[in-house]
């Protein structure tokens, strides 16, 4: 599904290079958690594979088309079908939460449909916002504001957008840094949950260990831009997670 | 369709702009009194601002009755005093210097005044304790204290004292504001462009002044040598002392006849109604404007194009987009709220385009990742998050265009200046002061009404 191949980045103003010579693979309905310190490059990959950063060595391909080198109309196809989790901040606050939800949608609508969506939304857009918003729990905020909800919430509402994107790769960097050992748990259960469903490949940045122990089918270790580790679950040594925490 | 080629027509006899050598020596004069009014205008707001500010920082005796005599002077726009001051003191540069100090005075003494009150106390308290008077407690205290804000005040204040000692001369306060009402009723439309250009080009290189101001104060100390030789040179034409007291007395009291009190509520509604009407064509236009110069919505080669525009909308005044405006559309209040309307919106447009720029990038940075294009990006991610700021510029913009609205009327766009003007011309004195009263005080209401509203909305001002 999504392959990684000696992927190296490097920013402009710093010398050490983010990323170097990553490899990875990762098929549909795999679920993989990345670990590793801050700053080791989990968000730097994440933005790689999503084609929001210049590569400087190597490729991201998904299904066999790169993504590194698409341009305009063909990189936004690409980014269709890679949904992108953040951490809670990346919900519009002054929409209402349906509106959030069907931003997923942006990628496969024309400017014009958009445009109307946001003036009259038809019956069968309300209905795919509401069914996607029963999947990760919260139906009842459909019509809400988007600044009224918690942070959990929020990251549900993020959830469902992706899933309005209909992706074949689900990247979530950190998505349960700011929240609760309760909540952390819902969430994850919920991400796992949808990739086994609908066969995505999932990527998840995590920065507790015994989260990814339970909940992943793999791990892999960043630090200093390159991967120190990657092996399943059932093989991972108690030395292996000692640096991520 | 009739009234548009009428206008199309008119438009065109305002091109070419007069070039030629002699009439370019000619305006030599009035541009240099344009600036040295100016510099006048804040050599006497400094001189008796500063003052009246250290008396107020320093909590003399009756310091509140001097700051309530500050704002209630702040609230007559510059125009209105500049017409007062054409009655008192004879047409020419030294009316246009009058009204300029007595507004400039009223607002540096205003806002440095809220600048030392504001300023940490403990300091001051330690200063009054060694038994210092006052003026060694501001000498020592009080301006170092917030000298970076009161420099940064100054050279705003100078930009703004540049702008308004161009249109000062519209009603014949001097300088090149004089020159273009002379040209344009005096149909020499290519000369009104040369006149238009000219003022364009100086309150774009006040901007940069001022901004060089601010990183080298010393550059304002050309201001009074400037300021001082305009007034040598600019002197009442024909005053006495005694002659100018009793015209200023003759103007009391207030009074209007019967007809024209009966006819005030109108003329007051019409004044509101050019305000509204113009901040609403400025919102219309500054939106699609701003877009069109936001770095992160489209290609910088179209930002650099449409910020030009703006630039040009915003260089020229209300006054001036309003004398070229009542020769195409007709004498009234649609020149007057289309003058506003333009000038409005390029004031809106620049700092709408901000605000675009400035929203939050984690949002719109998870919009481009589901794949969306720019114009859906921008109406789910980047316009939403920039509507607070939009609401409070345009609340604020509202509020100086009732202000605005009040003056365009003297070039006969409108609204109550215009009967402010007409008054002054018939030398009906007692009429015209109770225009001019009736012009303070809805400009005090629109201020107190807006200052309720963002309170009750809890919006605060993003300064510019």
């Amino acid at each position: 599904m999504l392959s990684v191949v000696d992927l190296t980045v490097r920013y402009t103003n710093q010398a050490a290079p983010a990323l170097q010579g990553i490899c990875l693979n990762v098929a549909g309905g795999e679920r993989v958690a990345v670990v590793g310190p801050s700053g080791g490059g989990k968000t730097t990959l994440f933005r790689a594979v999503n084609g929001s950063v210049p590569v400087q060595g190597g490729y991201v391909a998904l299904e066999g088309e790169r993504v590194g080198e698409a341009r305009g109309v063909e990189l936004r196809a690409l980014r269709r079908r890679i949904a992108v989790i953040a951490q809670m901040h990346d919900l519009v606050d002054r929409l209402d939460v349906y509106q959030n939800v069907m931003a997923g949608a942006l990628g496969r609508w024309s400017s014009l449909h958009a445009l109307r969506f946001l003036l009259r939304p038809s019956g069968a857009e309300l209905v795919e916002a509401r069914t996607a918003l029963e999947r990760v729990g919260i139906p009842e905020k459909l019509r809400s504001r988007t600044s009224d909800l918690s942070g959990g919430q929020r990251q549900r509402v993020a959830i469902a957008r992706a899933l309005v994107q209909r992706p074949a790769v689900l990247l979530a960097d950190e998505p349960v840094a700011s929240l609760d050992p309760a909540r952390s748990e819902q969430i994850l259960a919920l991400l796992c949950d949808l990739a086994r469903e609908r066969g995505l490949a999932l990527i998840c940045s995590l920065h507790q260990p015994e989260l990814a122990l339970r909940y992943f089918d793999r791990i892999v270790g960043l630090r200093h831009g390159r991967m120190v580790f990657d092996r399943p679950v059932a093989k991972i040594e108690p030395e292996h997670l000692v640096f991520a925490s | 369709m009739h009234a548009l080629i009428i206008a199309w027509h008119t438009l065109l006899a305002f091109f070419p702009p007069d070039l030629s050598p002699s009439y370019l020596r000619y305006v030599w004069l009035p541009v240099t009194q344009t600036v040295g009014m100016a510099s006048a205008g804040m050599v006497v707001a400094l001189c008796l601002g500063i003052p009246l500010a250290i008396y107020v920082g320093t909590r003399a005796p009756g310091w509140q009755g001097i700051v309530g005599m500050l704002s209630a002077l702040r609230a007559i726009p510059d125009l209105t005093l500049a017409i007062l001051a054409v009655v008192v003191v004879g047409l020419g540069p030294a009316a246009g210097m009058a009204a300029l100090a007595v507004f400039y005075t009223a607002m540096v003494g205003k806002v440095f005044a809220e600048l030392f009150l504001a300023a940490p106390q403990a300091p001051l308290e330690s200063l009054r304790a060694t038994g210092a008077p006052r003026l060694a407690v501001a000498l020592f205290g009080l301006i170092p204290l917030t000298l970076a804000d009161l420099l940064t005040f100054g050279s705003y204040s100078f930009e703004c004292a540049m702008r308004a000692s161009v249109i000062v001369g519209a009603v014949g306060g001097g300088g090149i504001g004089t020159e273009l009402v002379g040209a344009v009723n005096g149909l020499d439309y290519p000369r009104a462009t040369t006149l238009i250009v000219i003022l364009a080009l100086l309150v774009t290189s006040v901007d940069t002044l001022g901004w060089f101001m601010r990183k080298h104060p010393r550059i304002a100390l050309v201001l009074f040598p400037m300021g001082v030789a305009t007034m040598l040179l600019n002197p009442p034409q024909v005053f006495v002392l005694r002659h100018a007291l009793a015209t200023f007395a003759g103007m009391f009291p207030p009074l209007l006849s019967t007809k024209a009190l009966a006819a005030l509520p109108a003329l007051l509604w019409e004044t509101l109604e050019i305000a509204v009407g113009g901040t609403a064509l400025a919102l219309l236009l500054a939106i699609p404007l701003a877009l069109g110069a936001a770095r992160n919505v489209v290609h910088t080669a179209i930002t650099a194009v449409v910020r030009r525009v703006l630039d040009v909308s915003r260089a020229v005044p209300e006054i001036v987009w309003g004398l070229i405006l009542v020769v195409m559309a007709g004498i009234g209040p649609l020149a007057g709220a289309l003058a506003l309307g333009i000038h409005s919106a390029g004031v809106l447009g620049k700092l709408f385009a901000e605000a675009f720029e400035n929203v939050d990038t984690a949002p719109v940075r998870a919009l481009e990742a589901t794949g969306a294009g720019r114009l859906p990006i921008v109406a789910f991610g980047i316009f939403p998050l920039a509507i607070g700021p939009i609401a409070v510029h345009t609340m604020f913009r509202l509020e100086w265009n009732v202000r605005a609205a009040t003056v365009v009327g003297m070039i006969g766009a409108g609204g109550i200046g215009e009967a402010l003007y007409n008054a002054q011309q018939h030398m009906h004195y007692q009429q015209m002061m109770a225009y001019i009263a009736a012009t303070w005080l809805l400009v005090i209401l629109a201020d107190v009404a807006g200052e309720r509203v963002r309170r009750r909305l809890g919006w605060n001002y993003v300064a510019t």
